[in-house]
């Protein structure tokens, strides 16, 4: 029982990481109604430009919030300047675009920082805590409290500030917040920088336990995907505890069932986003199937 | 409609006849962020006797295409014949993604698992059984068409961005996969093969002998693709693409014709997949990596969504900006294919086929005018 | 056909000229002239498929057009609709554009998203209190999403959304549609007072010409895209012929 509770907390470690990152796919996808499949790239793209930050010797600390900064912006303008033209676009010509910057975005980290992969710090202690039987380690519930405190200022900025105001607006009616007044098409924007932030820490929060290389978050975007489809695309909330779940699945999955092992458990984002789709479509907190 | 007249005969002769699909090709779209070919088909009114022209013109482009890709490999050295032989090789798994993504609007960032799909079938029927090399094709595209019913089916009951999705899980998922049945597969190692030697009557060299083979199936995946386009199903598809909700209410059963454009487009990349393993002789998981996938999607992007000349063009992409940019640096294909694809959506949804196209109808407007 | 025997443009609040408008190929307005006085009622009445709702959305910049549209001397023609929104130009479009999934008090409070400077937080806190004034039974759903209210609930607050941008001109695209009789009156009434209190200039289409006409001081009688008949509002609803032939109606 006790390691089962051991496996279970290591998987809530990583599907912290995943609620992260599938926090990130559901804002753009709420704002735009495109399935960035870019999303993980960036936030590769991210983590290079804050480990090229500490390579200058700057501190972690100091890097992370300019690293957010810059990806904040970053995002924006890729809204700006790449997806601007497609917008209003059929949705297999937007997807084509996030999936051409998905390669680009990719082969440029390697040209700039090459595929040799490079350690990335960990932001955290590297002991553990020990709670009973349970060895928690630092870096688990810190993953869990950056995501937490993600979560909580995403929460703020759209229930407490006109600007998020402003951006469910845009959400659920784009035209009507052209009639009220709102640039939507900088609510848009925001929505990307927002996005790519929001990436940008689950891309640290990976960095460490996966080695830094151009192709580190093809898995975690997949593990995201699933966790979206899961906890329902337009739902932040549904992102977050689908992600919880799938790491805790993904985890009792690896050390249960003998079949799986360390290495078939990539099919289990699979297997969850087969079985969302045949039985609850519009994910856990979903509102709605997502139709055309 | 009419412009559709100019289009045959001043099309590059290298590209045209490959993948005609007959009177159901469609137009680029004039919207410059659009779907590819939404226009409608021409009304048999509007096609009358130069219609007929083209269509001779056309005629007459496959056959002087059929005769230069006939000669070609009696010209070329042995490794040139080999590229050319990926080539079409590819252009057989993007004919089934055109047929999906071009033709059904549904897409797919997995179609290099049911590529691996019929490679391995085949690689293990003949490490395993011994099976003659014919007999593999069809048991791959069966196998590939099989397993994409199966996995189109939960994905395109909903929008489209789900197949996608499962899609991207299937080939993430597949190499793993590959490398744990390692009695069957060969693991990590792959598996290697003999391939198959040119009878001794033809006198053909075996690199000459695997290009003609790769050169048949192409013929007969081109035509089968035109042939289904052709049909009802084809037609559903199309309707399906341009408008979900009324081809609907027309009474089209959408996920049915969804799913079966997902099977088919699977079956191709299935038999590409088994022409694969006759051409190289080997197969490991890590050559169908995720990569693969996107690969092949870009290249289809970049040769033409939903053109006839695309999946070919798309073809000569995938086989040769590698290794051409790879001296760049190792990263240079992904550069170049990245700025491509976003390009192309920008400024010519149709693809390099869609703007020679284009081109050569401006031509020929500018050129009638004078 | 317009006619041009109206207040010259000096003294118009809203002056069009010349409106063309269409949405891709197909053209829905042929130069439309017209104008509207400051704190006058206009209704625009004409048959299905006349043009009045593009008439409407070619004002609040939702259409391409090709004209001249002043709003008190200043060109909104070819502006985005944010931008029109934002130079005081309420628009209630038809299917009334409530954010659904939003409460009520947060789609009024996106009514005045514009709004920015300092005392903007007490002026929309006043702006509320007005708004729930005129429909007190907001006030009562304020914590409710928009898309649980009846239609008539609604249509009040589309109203009421457009009133939080504090417009100097406010277009309302059949406000009876789909409502009953008694609501539709009572939805009128209301247009009615914020005129006459606020003095706002309302320009409404209708195809209930009667209502309309009730509250209107200016009509414009609409026909495939041009204006086919104008004048005072008692003038049209005397006018019998009209009656028949436009409204639909005998009087």
């Amino acid at each position: 029982m006790a390691e089962f509770l051991q496996q279970v907390v290591e998987g809530l470690g990583a599907g912290a990481i995943y609620a992260g990152l599938a926090l990130a796919l559901v804002l753009i996808y709420r704002f735009t109604g495109v399935v960035n499949f870019a999303q993980g790239e960036l936030a590769m793209f991210s983590t290079y430009i804050a480990w090229q930050f500490m390579a200058g010797g700057m501190a972690f600390w100091l890097a992370l919030p300019l690293t957010l900064a810059v990806s904040f912006v970053g995002g924006m303008l890729i809204e700006r300047v790449i997806i601007r033209p497609v917008e209003g676009a059929p949705e297999l010509t937007v997807v084509i675009v996030t999936v051409g910057l998905f390669i680009f975005v990719n082969a440029a980290a390697g040209w700039i920082w090459s595929f040799l992969i490079k350690d990335f710090p960990s932001p955290f202690p590297a002991g553990s805590a020990q709670a009973g039987a349970l060895t928690v380690s630092y870096s688990t519930l810190g993953n869990l409290a950056v995501v937490a405190v993600v979560m909580g200022a995403l929460y703020l900025l759209f229930q407490h500030t006109k600007i998020g105001l402003g951006m469910r607006g845009v959400a659920a009616d784009p035209r009507s917040a052209r009639l009220v007044g709102i640039r939507v098409g900088w609510m848009l924007a925001l929505g990307w920088g927002l996005a790519a932030l929001v990436g940008a820490v689950s891309g640290v929060l990976v960095a460490p336990l996966l080695f830094l290389e151009p192709n580190m978050m093809g898995g975690v975007l997949l593990y995201a995907f699933a966790a979206a489809t899961l906890g329902g695309f337009d739902s932040p909330v549904g992102a977050v505890v689908g992600g919880l779940i799938v790491g805790v699945a993904e985890t009792l999955a690896g050390a249960y069932v003998g079949f799986i092992g360390s290495d078939l458990k990539v099919g289990v984002p699979l297997a969850i986003i087969l079985a969302a789709l045949l039985l609850r479509p519009q994910g856990l907190f979903g509102r709605a199937a997502v139709r055309q | 409609m009419s412009e559709r007249s100019e289009r045959g005969p001043a099309r590059p002769s290298l590209v045209a006849p490959v993948a005609d699909e007959g009177d159901h090709v469609s137009e680029p779209s004039d919207g410059r962020a659009g779907l590819p070919g939404q226009a409608a088909e021409a009304s048999a009114g509007a096609r009358g006797w130069r219609g007929a022209l083209v269509a001779r013109w056309r005629g007459i482009a496959v056959v002087a295409l059929l005769a230069v890709a006939i000669y070609a490999p009696f010209e070329l050295v042995p490794f040139r014949v080999f590229q050319f032989t990926m080539v079409l090789v590819y252009a057989v798994a993007l004919i089934g993604l055109n047929l999906l993504v071009g033709h059904a609007g549904q897409i797919s960032l997995g179609h290099g698992a049911f590529f691996a799909v019929g490679a391995y079938t085949t690689a293990i029927m003949f490490d395993r059984w011994d099976v003659p090399y014919p007999l593999t094709l069809p048991a791959a595209a069966a196998l590939a068409f099989v397993l994409g019913w199966a996995f189109g089916l939960p994905a395109v009951r909903l929008h489209g961005l789900y197949l996608a999705l499962v899609t991207l899980a299937i080939a993430i998922f597949l190499v793993p996969l590959l490398k744990r049945f390692e009695s069957v597969t060969g693991g990590s190692m792959g598996l290697t093969l003999a391939k198959p030697a040119p009878p001794a009557w033809t006198g053909l060299a075996p690199d000459q002998w695997l290009y003609f083979l790769a050169l048949a199936v192409t013929v007969v995946a081109v035509l089968l693709a035109r042939n289904l386009l052709r049909s009802r199903v084809g037609r559903a598809m199309r309707a399906v693409r341009d408008n979900e909700a009324a081809a609907e209410v027309m009474g089209v059963r959408l996920a049915f014709y969804k799913t079966l454009a997902f099977a088919w487009s699977a079956m191709f990349a299935g038999a590409a997949g088994c022409v694969y393993t006759w051409v190289i002789g080997f197969v490991s998981p890590d050559s169908f990596a995720v990569t693969l996938s996107i690969t092949l999607l870009a290249g289809l992007v970049v040769g033409g969504l939903g053109s006839p000349a695309g999946p070919l063009l798309g073809g000569l992409f995938v086989m040769f900006v590698p290794s051409l940019s790879q001296d760049v640096n190792e990263a240079a294909p992904g550069v170049v294919f990245g700025l491509l694809i976003i390009a192309v959506m920008y400024v010519a949804p149709t693809g390099l086929a869609g703007l020679a196209g284009r081109a050569a109808r401006t031509i020929g407007r500018t050129l009638r005018r004078e | 056909m317009s006619e041009r025997s109206e207040p010259a443009a000096g003294d118009a609040f809203l002056a069009v000229e010349d409106l063309h408008a269409g949405y891709g190929d197909a053209r829905v307005l042929h130069g439309v002239s017209l104008r509207v006085g400051q704190g006058e009622i206009c209704a625009i009445l004409g048959p299905n498929g006349a043009g009045k709702t593009t008439l409407l959305r070619a004002l609040s910049g939702m259409c391409r057009v090709r004209g001249s549209v002043r709003l008190d001397g200043t060109d909104l023609a070819g502006r985005s609709p944010d931008a029109v929104a934002r130079r005081g130009v309420a628009h209630v479009p038809e299917g009334r554009g409530t954010f659904m999934p939003l409460t009520v008090e947060e789609n009024l409070r996106l009514g005045a998203f514009a709004r920015r400077g300092r005392g903007a937080r007490q002026s929309v806190a006043d702006d509320l209190d007005r708004v729930y004034g005129y429909f007190p039974v907001l006030r009562t759903r304020m914590r409710q999403v928009a898309g649980s209210l009846s239609g008539g609930e609604q249509q009040m607050l589309a109203i009421g959304r457009a009133l939080m941008l504090r417009p100097r001109l406010l277009l309302l695209d059949e406000p009876s549609l789909g409502l009953a009789p008694l609501v539709t009156r009572e939805l009128f009434g209301i247009v009615r007072t914020i005129n006459a209190e606020e003095g706002t200039t309302v320009v409404v289409v209708e195809q209930n010409a009667h209502l309309a006409l009730g509250v209107a001081q200016q009509a414009h009688v609409l026909e495939t895209g041009r204006i086919v008949l104008s004048g005072s509002a008692e003038r049209i609803q005397a006018d019998e012929q009209v009656a028949q032939s436009y409204l639909g109606y005998r009087v």
